[in-house]
């Protein structure tokens, strides 16, 4: 029993990092249906920006974190607006070739300009302290990662349902042209959804990279979270949180009681089913264009 | 007619012959060159191994600045592999169909070392000092192969054999990277355990991008093992410890070779590396082993990028190479791949900074033929990183 507890526990832990990538993947594709595959070169870059403040510069915590946020918002803002808004014609497949080019080269500059080796950000909370309660342990950071990941959320939710920009945001994404006309500037829309997308991916970069950081540090998360979106539906907020700690459970528990061999393939099994059975995801209420 | 005849026979004869030091000249050599090749991964996922490759490039610029070898300066090609097997086998094979290579040296890795194996050795192409202790090198020999590198799986017995025999340990758990390296482990600490009539309490294998490893040290606790053999990559172990103590799970743990640099592990793993065992490679960086202090002096400070760190993995780029320049050596002016080879099989006892390393002429019923290190030490990480020395070199045959 303390087994199964502490796998549920385990799996809500890691779940937080898969929500909050999964959350920044959602947002972009909310306003653009463009998967953004550079989502977590973005976090990376971000990561060790704040890594450079915070050793190079001999920055505090919260003035490096607070210029990697502002940086992260930039990044995402320069990207939509130097790059994806300069494709002419462009289509789905396009735009997200154009990620997929954009991801290499961020790597590409991480590699080249902070080096390969492992190394790890300085941060008050040690990524191994944990809180023991009877048997069961979850770790400190993690708590931090999950409370971030709820706190991320609701803002978000409370942002897209009740404020401006947010209704703007959703008029853009069921349509533009339509948005256009009652007076919503979709390309700024667009640059401001980057932004912020940018944002919450920083922290879940900055989140993991106490533990370990390297340049290939954000592909698992960057895939786990991929799958929690495309479980919990690509346009539900709600729905990627859910979907992101459900899959944090279920691989904990495949790794726990069927196979720990597999454990890695599991997210990968849970998108061809969900993508067979409900392509539209568990929880998201697709919008359908009506004659 | 027959006057412009001979002068055309001549003119084609003197052309020819303008290309005959070329035409009878090996592959990768001329009047005043050798050309090297390796591969070592400058990103990805073994990139703190990244550094065998810059120490090998290092210690080749301490050699031409020291004369060359015989006339010749070595010609350094290296490249970034990512520890892609198939990224690996495309760069061979684009650097010595291209450029054309005389010989490779370490190379890191055992799959991407697999992938290029047999192409290397169907065209006879010398590789030596790879970077990895596998089986896979010497089992069976092959005449172009000369490994360096104690076998992974001699490794494994020593370190079970001390846990059992000097530690009294009774129950052993074994964790391992899901690939050829980890497994050439995983069966030498097995044959050990055996040997001694054990069983291992647990075997837990993982995949090289798993990162969440809470299922993975679980097992290891619910197998109530008193030791942990880790045959892993560097992040691996560094998370399988870390999340051991936040379970406060704290078996003994014993690792490879791959993790003696112990600065390095102490630094990811924040101060949690402290107590674990290793065997390793070459003289400990503390050592004041006056070739290494040579080294040190003449090549990492001298050479070495001003972010390099000196260190075991640095080093190791010299200690996989030091034989291949005994046998560039020995081979003398008339360089050619069969000459060099020969060379080679006459290194007997060679002490550099690593093993001792000896060759024998080919024989395909003896890996030793091919196997020149076989020896290892165990050590101990200490407080700031430093060598506990538990062991004195050992044969491991």
């Amino acid at each position: 029993m303390i087994d199964l507890i502490q796998m549920i526990v385990n799996g809500i832990a890691v779940g937080s990092s898969y929500a909050l990538m999964g959350l920044a993947m959602v947002i972009i594709y909310k306003t653009s249906e463009v998967p953004n595959f550079a989502q977590g070169e973005m976090a990376l870059i971000s990561s060790f920006i704040a890594m450079m403040l915070l050793t190079s510069l001999n920055m505090s915590l919260y003035l490096a974190f607070f210029l990697t946020f502002v940086f992260a918002v930039l990044l995402g803002c320069f990207l939509e607006f130097a790059i994806l808004r300069r494709a002419k014609e462009p289509n789905i497949l396009g735009m997200i070739v154009i990620t997929i080019g954009i991801e290499m080269v961020l790597l590409g500059f991480v590699s080249w300009k902070f080096g390969a080796d492992q190394k790890t950000m300085p941060f008050p909370i040690g990524p191994y302290d944990s809180f023991i309660i009877g048997d069961i342990f979850i770790s400190k950071l993690e708590v931090l990662t999950l409370v971030a990941a709820i706190l991320l959320m609701g803002t978000l939710y409370v942002f897209f349902k009740y404020s401006k920009l947010g209704l703007a945001m959703k008029a853009t994404q069921q349509n533009s042209v339509a948005a256009q006309i009652v007076g919503v500037r979709t390309n700024r829309i667009l640059m401001m959804t980057w932004g912020i997308s940018s944002l919450v991916g920083a922290v879940a970069g900055l989140l993991l990279s106490p533990t370990i950081m390297h340049p290939f540090m954000m592909w698992d998360p960057l895939l786990k979270g991929f799958a929690a979106a495309v479980m919990g539906g690509m346009t539900s907020l709600p729905g990627v949180i859910i979907a992101a700690y459900l899959l944090g459970i279920i691989e904990n528990l495949f790794g726990g009681y069927i196979s720990i061999e597999f454990k890695t393939v599991v997210a990968f099994v849970i998108i061809v089913l969900v993508l067979c059975i409900k392509p539209s995801g568990l929880f998201a209420r697709h919008y359908i264009k009506k004659v | 007619m027959k006057k412009n005849l001979g002068l055309v026979l001549f003119i084609s004869l003197a052309f020819l012959l303008s290309f005959a030091p070329n035409l009878c000249a090996e592959v990768g050599v001329t009047d005043t060159e050798i050309h090297l090749g390796q591969w070592g991964p400058q990103t990805g996922p073994a990139a703190a191994w990244g550094n065998v490759a810059r120490g090998t490039g290092d210690y080749f610029k301490w050699i031409n600045d020291n004369g060359g070898i015989h006339g010749r300066k070595i010609v350094y090609h290296m490249f970034d592999d990512g520890y892609n097997p198939a990224k690996t086998k495309a760069g061979v094979k684009e650097l010595q169909e291209g450029t054309g290579m005389f010989a490779w040296a370490c190379g890191v890795g055992t799959s991407p070392g697999l992938a290029v194996r047999d192409y290397l050795g169907k065209k006879n192409i010398p590789w030596v000092g790879p970077a990895a202790g596998s089986l896979h090198w010497v089992n069976p020999p092959q005449k172009n192969l000369f490994a360096v590198y104690p076998l992974y799986h001699g490794e494994a017995k020593a370190l079970i054999h001390y846990a059992i025999e000097e530690m009294g340990k009774k129950r052993i758990a074994i964790a391992y990277l899901n690939d050829e390296y980890g497994k050439n482990g995983l069966r030498g600490a097995l044959e050990e355990l055996e040997k001694h009539g054990m069983k291992a309490v647990a075997q837990v294998s993982m995949e090289n991008k798993d990162t969440d490893l809470k299922p993975h040290v679980m097992k290891l606790r619910k197998s109530k093992a008193d030791l942990v053999l880790l045959w892993t990559g560097v992040g691996h172990s560094a998370r399988i410890v870390g999340i051991s103590k936040a379970m406060k799970f704290a078996p003994q743990f014993m690792s490879t070779s791959t993790t003696s640099d112990f600065p390095l592990m102490m630094h990811i793993t924040k101060g949690l590396w402290e107590g674990v065992i290793t065997a390793t490679l070459g003289e400990l960086p503390d050592s004041g082993h006056p070739l290494l202090e040579k080294y040190k002096k003449e090549v990492f400070e001298k050479y070495a990028a001003k972010e390099e760190r000196w260190g075991v993995f640095y080093y190791a780029g010299i200690i996989f190479t030091e034989p291949m320049i005994e046998g560039l050596r020995k081979t003398g002016r008339d360089l050619t791949r069969e000459n060099f080879i020969t060379a080679m099989e006459q290194i007997k006892g060679f002490k550099g900074i690593g093993p001792e390393v000896s060759y024998k002429p080919y024989n395909k019923n003896d890996m030793y033929s091919r196997q020149g290190g076989s020896q290892t030490f165990l050590v101990q990480c200490l407080a700031g990183g430093k060598y506990k020395k538990l062991t004195d070199w050992m044969d491991i045959k």
